[in-house]
Parts: C-alpha cells; sequence; structure tokens
C-alpha cells in the first residue's frame, strides 16, 4: 500500500467505517490538458503491478441520423482493425504479446477503449493508442468483413433475444424526435450500407483530441503518464468541436404503446419513463428512488410483482447517466403464460403509490447505504476507478465529483424522491411495450438483407 | 451498450460458476520485481484455523477499503442431490435465503439490502457456494445473516412453493433470451450423460416440477454441516477479533448426517455425436464442441492454460482469428477448459449466421487439427506467456477475488503455490510440454461431442456431417434428448 493517511471528511455516514489504514480516496490523483485539448487523468495506485486504461470519446448513437444509425459502434470495431504502424490485427496481437488485453463499448452518448495491461507494457500501450487515432486505415476489405461480425452482434443481442428486442422498439417508440431513437447496434439497412466517407468523416470530426478524455489508473506515476501522453498523443491535431446535438425531446403529450409478437416461452412487459439528464439536480434523489423500488429483494417491486402477487418473475429497473434525458426503464419478466395486463396494473399502481406517499425513513436510510458501500465498491479495482473517473469527467463535467458523491447522496431527502417520483413517473409520459408470446415464428418479410 | 466483445448472460455464468474455468487464476501485490522479470502476484499470508466440527476458516486482512468479503464452499453442491432431482441443490441455495434464525424471508431481505450488503448462495456442481460482501461497519451482521443462512434456515412451505414455481418459469424464460446462456448446459447434458456432471446443476423444468420440500429438508440434512465448510474471509478487519466470532458462531453447527459425496472418474468419448436443438426463429446458429479435458488438480494445468489461450482464449486466438478477424462469420469464436475433481470438458464453441453454420464448424475444426497438429511457435509460446502473466494480477485484484481463491485451493486441497508459483510455472513452460499437453488434452477431431441451437429444417444436413444426429427442441422442458441417452 502506498496511499496516504487523510482525515476524515465530515461524512456521517462514513464515520466508524473508515478504519485508519485507508488513505484518502483519490489522493495523488493528478490531471493535465495537453494542448491539443486531451484532458489527462492519473490514479497512481501500486497495489498489484498493472494497469488500467481508459480513453472516452464523447460520440455514441446519440450523434448518428438516419442513414448511419449503428456507425459511432461500428467505428468503435473499426478502431482495432489497423493503422500506419501497426497493420490489421497487429494492434491486439502486439498488446496480447505485451501482457495486455483490451475490450471497448459505444452507449448513446459514449465510446470507452479500454486496455488493461502490466506496468512494464505502458510504452507499446501508448505507442498503439497514438498510432490508431493519429494514422487509422480504412481498407474496404476489412470494412466489409467488420460488417459481418457487427451483424452476428446484432443477431444475439436483438434478433436472438427477446428482452433486446423488445427494448429497441419501446426506445424507438418512447422519441418522436431526439436521437436517442436510435439504437447503438444500428438498424439492420444502415449495417448493410454506411460507406467509407461516412467513416472517415466520423473519425475527423469525433476522434479528435479534444473530443477525448484519458483516464490511467495503476502502477504508475501521473509524470511518466503525461510525458508519454504528451510524445504518443499531443502530436494529435485538435479540430473544430462536433456540431451539438440540439434536438430537445418534446414533451410527451400521453402514453404510447408497442407490441412486438415473436415465438416465446413467457411475456416481457417493459415501461419506460422520460427521466433526467446527467447535470439534472434531481439525478441523485431518481437515483435513490429507483434503488429503493427494484433494488434488491426488499425492494417494493420485486416484494409486491414476485413475492406477494406473484405475476412476474423479475422485476428491475435500468437507468443511465447521459447527456440528454434518457428512459427510466422498468423491465418485468412473467413466467410463462403469465396475465401481462395484470402485471401492467400492479406495477403502476407501486409507481402511482409512490408517487402520492413517497417513501420511508427506512427504505431511503437503505438506498444511501447501499450507495456508501457501491461507492467504496467501485473503488476495488483499477478498472472500475478508471471507469469511475471518466464517466465523473465526461458526464458531471469534473472527476472530483467522484469523491463528493457520498456525501451529495447523504443529503438527499424524503420530500425530494417524492417529487422526483411525481415528475418522472407521470403516466402520460411513459411508453409501454409488450412482447407477446407466438407458437410459430412469423414468416420473414423479406431476407436478412444480403448478409 | 454495444462493444467490440460481449458478455453473456445469467445461466451461462450459472454454469461456469459450477466449475472451476483454467485460466480464470487470481493475485496479490508481490515484491517488486528486477526489470525484465515478470512481476507476480502473491496470495496474503491467511491465518488457517480448524473448528472442532471440521469446518475450516481461512482470514485475511486487506485494508485498502472499507468493505469485508466471504467466500463460504461447502462440499457436496449439485453432487450431493439424488438422480431425478436435478436442481435441488441450487433450489435449497435460493430457499436458505428466504428466511434463516429470527428473520423471516422478507426480513432477512431487510437486513442484507438495508445493510447495503451482498449475500448470495449458487450451487455449483461439487460445493455450494455461500458468498457476499459487507461495509467493515457491519462485519458482525455479516457473521449473523451467514451463520443463520448456513445453520437456522427455515425453509417455509410458503416459500418454497414460489421459489420452485419461479424457478420453473426462469427456466423456460431463459430459452427466449440469448441462447450463448444455454449452451453449456446442453452440451454437458449430452456428453456426461449417465454421469454426475451431466446433470444440469440449475435442474430442468421436468425435475425442479416433481420436488418437495421435503426433498430440500433432507438435502439439508445430508449435506449441509461444519464438516462441509471451508470459509475465507477478506479485508478490513482484526484477524482475532473476527475468528473468535466466527469461532462463536459457527462451532457448534453439526456435521452433515450423510458422508460427502464423490464424483466417479470422467472419460473421453469415443467417436463422434451430435445433439441438434430446434430453435424454430434462430436466425443464427450457436455450437460448441469438445471432449473430455483434465481435472483440476492436473499437474500440467499450467501447460493447459496456455495452450488454451492460444487456441482459444484471447483475442488474437488462433479460433477468434478465423472465425472473427479474417472472414467475419462470427462476432466470437473461444475456447473454454472446464476443470473439476474429475476432468472436465474442453469446448469450442462460436455462433454464426444460419446460412454460414457448416462453413464455421469446419473452419472451427480445421482450426483445432491443425493446432494439435502444429502446436506453437516461438513466437506464440512468449505471447501466450507474457499475455497470461500480464492479465494474472487482474484476477486477484479484490478482496472478493482473493476469498474465492483461497476458498477454491482449500476445496481442491491444493495450495498457495498454485498462485505463488504461477509466475514461474509459466515462465518454465517450453513448446515440446505444451505440445505434449495438446495432444493429451485438446480434442481428436475423429472423438467430438457436438451441439447445435439453431434452426433444424435449415442446418439438419449440415449437422449429419459431423456424426450421428440426436434431435430434440428448444421448448422442451429438459436439457438432454428423451430418452436420456445412456452410454
Amino acid at each position: 500500500m502506498h496511499r496516504q493517511q487523510w482525515l476524515i471528511v465530515g461524512l456521517a455516514l462514513l464515520a466508524g467505517s473508515v478504519a485508519g489504514a485507508q488513505g484518502r480516496p483519490g489522493a495523488g490523483i493528478e490531471a493535465r490538458t495537453l494542448k491539443n485539448g486531451l484532458k489527462v487523468i492519473v490514479w497512481p495506485d501500486q497495489d498489484i503491478p498493472n494497469v488500467a486504461l481508459f480513453n472516452f470519446f464523447r460520440v455514441g448513437s446519440r450523434n448518428e441520423r438516419p442513414g448511419i444509425t449503428g456507425l459511432s459502434h461500428f467505428f468503435e470495431h473499426m478502431m482495432f482493425n489497423g493503422a500506419k504502424k501497426y497493420g490489421p490485427g497487429q494492434f491486439d496481437a502486439v498488446m496480447e504479446a505485451a501482457g495486455g488485453s483490451n475490450n471497448a463499448t459505444t452507449s448513446e452518448d459514449a465510446t470507452i477503449y479500454m486496455d488493461w495491461f502490466p506496468s512494464s507494457a505502458l510504452e507499446t500501450i501508448f505507442d498503439l493508442e497514438g498510432d490508431r487515432l493519429a494514422h487509422l486505415s480504412f481498407d474496404p476489405k476489412i470494412i466489409e468483413s467488420e460488417r459481418g461480425v457487427v451483424y452476428s452482434e446484432r443477431r444475439s443481442s436483438v434478433d436472438n433475444d427477446n428482452m433486446g428486442a423488445l427494448m429497441e422498439q419501446v426506445q424507438a417508440t418512447a422519441f418522436v424526435a431526439h436521437p436517442y431513437q436510435v439504437p447503438v447496434i444500428g438498424w439492420p439497412s444502415d449495417i448493410e450500407s454506411w460507406r467509407m466517407e461516412d467513416l472517415q468523416r466520423f473519425f475527423q470530426t469525433y476522434y479528435a483530441p479534444n473530443n477525448a478524455t484519458l483516464v490511467v489508473v495503476g502502477a504508475v506515476t501521473p509524470a511518466e503518464v503525461f510525458a508519454l501522453a504528451e510524445k504518443h498523443l499531443g502530436p494529435l491535431r485538435s479540430q473544430p468541436s462536433p456540431e451539438p446535438v440540439r434536438t430537445k425531446e418534446p414533451e410527451q403529450q400521453g402514453e404510447k404503446r408497442v407490441r412486438v409478437r415473436r415465438m416465446a416461452q413467457a411475456p416481457l412487459l417493459q415501461v419506460a419513463y422520460h427521466g433526467v439528464d446527467a447535470k439534472d439536480p434531481d439525478l441523485p434523489a431518481l437515483e435513490l428512488l429507483l434503488n429503493i423500488l427494484a433494488d434488491g429483494d426488499s425492494s417494493r417491486l420485486h416484494r409486491r410483482l414476485v413475492e406477494e402477487e406473484r405475476v412476474a418473475i423479475r422485476a428491475s429497473s435500468v437507468f443511465n447517466t447521459t447527456f440528454d434525458p434518457s428512459l427510466v426503464w422498468f423491465m418485468v419478466d412473467l413466467p410463462p403464460g403469465g396475465d401481462v395486463e395484470r402485471a401492467e396494473k400492479v406495477l403502476g399502481e407501486e409507481l402511482e403509490k409512490v408517487r402520492a406517499q413517497g417513501v420511508t425513513d427506512a427504505e431511503l436510510r437503505k438506498a444511501k447505504n447501499l450507495t456508501v458501500a457501491n461507492f467504496w465498491r467501485g473503488l476495488e479495482t483499477n478498472s472500475r476507478r478508471a471507469q469511475l473517473l471518466g464517466t465523473y469527467e465526461v458526464f458531471h463535467g469534473d472527476w472530483r465529483k467522484l469523491f463528493e458523491a457520498p456525501a451529495r447522496y447523504e443529503q438527499v431527502t424524503r420530500e425530494q424522491l417524492r417529487k422526483v417520483a411525481g415528475r418522472i413517473l407521470e403516466p402520460a409520459r411513459r411508453t409501454v411495450g409488450v412482447l407477446s408470446p407466438m407458437e410459430e415464428a412469423l414468416a420473414p418479410a423479406g431476407k436478412e438483407a444480403g448478409r | 451498450m454495444s462493444g467490440k466483445a460481449g458478455r453473456v448472460g445469467k445461466l451461462a455464468l450459472a454454469v461456469l460458476l459450477a466449475t472451476t474455468v483454467a485460466g480464470a487464476q487470481g493475485t496479490r501485490p508481490a515484491e517488486p520485481a528486477k526489470p525484465g522479470t515478470p512481476r507476480g502476484v502473491q496470495l496474503p499470508k491467511a491465518t488457517v484455523i480448524e473448528l472442532k466440527n471440521g469446518a475450516r476458516l481461512i482470514l485475511a486482512e486487506k485494508r485498502d477499503v472499507p468493505l469485508v468479503s466471504f467466500s463460504a464452499w461447502l462440499r457436496g453442491g449439485a453432487l450431493g442431490a439424488p438422480q431425478g432431482k436435478e436442481g435441488l441443490a441450487w433450489l435449497t441455495g435460493e430457499l436458505l435465503l428466504k428466511g434463516a434464525g429470527k428473520r423471516d424471508a422478507r426480513q432477512f431481505a431487510e437486513a442484507v439490502d438495508g445493510a447495503g450488503a451482498e449475500l448470495n448462495v449458487t450451487a455449483m456442481r461439487e460445493a455450494l457456494l455461500v458468498d457476499g460482501q459487507f461495509l467493515a461497519r457491519d462485519t458482525a451482521l455479516m457473521v449473523e445473516l451467514l451463520s443463520d443462512v448456513l445453520m437456522r434456515p427455515r425453509f417455509e412451505p410458503g416459500e418454497f412453493d414460489k421459489m420452485r414455481d419461479r424457478r420453473v418459469s426462469e427456466l423456460a424464460a431463459a430459452k427466449d433470451g440469448d441462447p450463448r446462456g444455454l449452451m453449456g448446459l446442453y452440451f454437458l447434458a449430452f456428453h456426461f450423460a449417465g454421469h454426475p456432471y451431466g446433470r444440469p446443476v440449475i435442474g430442468s423444468e421436468t425435475s425442479l416440477s416433481t420436488l418437495t420440500r421435503e426433498d430440500v429438508q433432507s438435502y439439508a440434512k445430508a449435506q449441509l454441516g461444519g464438516d462441509r465448510l471451508i470459509l475465507s474471509v477478506v479485508g478490513d478487519f482484526d484477524v482475532k477479533q473476527l475468528a473468535s466470532r466466527l469461532e462463536a458462531a459457527l462451532g457448534g453447527w453439526t456435521r452433515a448426517e450423510a458422508p460427502a459425496p464423490v464424483a466417479p472418474p470422467t472419460s473421453v468419448a469415443n467417436g463422434r455425436r451430435v445433439l441438434l436443438v430446434d430453435k424454430p426463429d434462430a436466425t443464427q446458429t450457436y455450437f460448441w464442441f469438445g471432449n473430455t479435458g483434465i481435472a483440476r488438480n492436473d499437474p500440467d494445468r499450467v501447460d493447459v492454460t496456455l495452450a488454451n489461450t492460444l487456441l482459444g482464449g484471447r483475442f488474437t486466438s488462433l479460433l477468434n482469428t478465423e472465425l472473427r478477424v479474417k472472414t467475419g462469420l462470427s462476432y466470437g469464436a473461444n475456447s473454454t477448459v472446464l476443470r473439476e475433481t474429475q476432468p472436465g470438458v474442453v469446448s469450442i464453441s462460436s455462433y454464426t449466421k444460419t446460412e454460414s453454420t457448416g462453413r464455421a464448424l469446419d473452419l472451427a475444426l480445421e482450426v483445432l487439427t491443425r493446432y494439435r497438429r502444429e502446436g506453437m511457435d516461438d513466437a506464440a509460446l512468449a505471447s501466450t506467456k507474457a499475455f497470461v502473466l500480464g492479465q494474472f494480477p487482474n484476477s486477484l485484484e479484490t478482496s472478493a477475488q482473493i476469498a474465492m481463491k483461497l476458498s477454491e485451493l482449500a476445496f481442491y486441497g491444493l495450495d498457495a503455490k498454485d498462485v505463488d508459483g504461477f509466475a514461474s510455472d509459466v515462465m518454465g513452460a517450453s513448446r515440446e510440454r505444451i505440445r505434449q499437453v495438446t495432444q493429451r488434452v485438446m480434442p481428436a477431431p475423429e472423438h467430438l461431442t457436438l451441439v447445435l441451437i439453431g434452426k433444424a429444417s435449415a442446418i439438419r444436413d449440415v449437422a449429419r456431417r459431423y456424426g450421428p444426429v440426436t434431435e430434440m427442441k428448444l421448448s422442451d422442458k429438459s436439457f438432454s434428448p428423451a430418452p436420456a441417452p445412456k452410454r
């Protein structure tokens, strides 16, 4: 352990749990912005001889439009397919031979590239990252092959997965104007048809250093990381800021419904409300509310739908931190032959109840305790710390806010939860999705386009 | 979210949890190494305490965050359930959390959630796993809840009925999800038909429907007891204080009434057999093929880990290179070595659109055949070693990972050398040794069990090219074809 001792900052909830052995979380973090606009955040920690490097780009399906849906995600794949110094296949081959592994993920808002490697590979990793960001190549043959890979991914996550299939329809239905209606994986016909120019324009616009945040956590020193960043990423040229996403979703005028018919053992119910964005002051209250409603076997929805009424086999909620207001999901998985109408009625009753009456002190305490525990869980690995620092920097505007989170959640009151429930869980602004089982598969309307 | 390499669902995880996946090893900060030599990781020094009832406690402090993790392994697991009662250990495990000691199901859930804690029970093939994580300030509560779960489950009738019915529904509903999550269940059931390793740990719709509350009570009496327990706790606590708390709480636990079950030997299957599981609306075919491989304590296990990593255990593996990178046939292809007390399966898996089923299968078989013939060259060996060494520390970073590893080693009769000596074993591996181990462990193409989930009407003829085909439907209420093939 090379962490420093710290003074407990006056968080009542942490008192008694923080032994003197822990250093102040985040001590030693340093951040610097290169001349080209790339922000680099370093959290040195010698617990294991390894490093997690996360590079966040502010681009996702939110930046897409008809014709290029799925392009952000496809681009994420293309970033592994060769550049100038390291040709096709070399990025992965060189990284793995140096002991590293990687992955990447695309959401509506951001594309994140992740490398996990022994500290001995630090310079190699920067060399690889610098090469692909400066000189990515666009080989038509590789683009064609990668379309097949992405299509296979779509088949597994949407076409052969009923929950994914229903979510895609609900999301597309809930938004009439905002690009959050676009599925991250892309619509099939767009996967088929995006072009070389689309990719090149995309790269230049969004993969600029001033549109990225680099986070490095683990067995490094800030000085060596800054020096390597300067050497390998400093030469990247900054670009004009991407066009902002100006469209705001207009207020929903009434409940919307979508029904999906598929071969299935069991029906699914999904109810989505329009939520808040990352900067919204109601965000902590909303997150605590969703904990109380749907997190754990003691949560309201599990108790009522699964244990008491037995109309569901699972009840959960999904809500992500996003640049623009995104959906608050309630997912209710029914048993085979389950009564969807009844499940929807019971779910509606629970949500109305919390709007009218709010939550109890005990429930709020429980949700806050979970938040504290999750805060510490988030600091257990280099990888989670990199994820959190980047998320706070990109979505909340400052990585330091990560360490204010326990206090921020501690301050939330029951009244704030009641208010946010009233604001968000408005029945007229929900979209209800139902997947109804059929015995036989629908005859395909056409051949799966070309692939 | 969509990404470069995806994850599979909860059921798949359950299948893998039921065994030990080779390559998924563990870490700890080791002494600084000389430049140029790989920095290994070491398990923390642990305090081991044997209680009079046979329970073993393994305690290690780790104070970087105010959390405490535990991993309790109870020897028996699914192996302790009688034939025909598949899923009994799983159901029992779920019910342990549905009321114990002075708390009913609701109060128990409130106690765990109220502390922001995690407490889970998972039936594995040869052990029941109870694990979790609490804030350090709640260590006393952790000991209380854990000992209640182990020693004082209520098994209330109402909770039993609800849970059994829900489990049956969950198994049916899982068939509406990503088929990758189900492949292992079908594969093990078909490959190990007639052997306890073939029985689905999570049960089937058929077997679960027959279970009674009395079955659960008998299982608990026979298979749960102090002599079965290996409990590792790692995190922010004082060892002496926690040891006395645990002794007080668990020292009075009686022994299990039955002797611990022992798995009979497994063997390599001769010839080829194909199971085709019909999913009429599938647009993609999912396949696994393989045979019986090695046990957890196989002396060549590090060589096997290296051999498997190159074949299908990383992104640039031979399989993923051919099926994904070069041809775009699939989002991913990999190989897995499942290791238990007896040799488990070595399997190769991928998926592709229905029309290219034969092409993808042929290509995967070709990769396997060539690899068995040619082995790895020096550059591949060096790269594989570096990769395995470089990733190893990430697997022992958290208190939960370390607690799991300590228990797992004790369960299989292994010691800290498995971790502490891992780096030097990897460094010492040679091409010749890996070639030998590949010949011995990686399935010979003429002796294979193959399982395909896909649109049978479109791929039936393709399936026949790989061996005699047995067919069943995805909607069948069991994971093996009826009548169960005997071997």
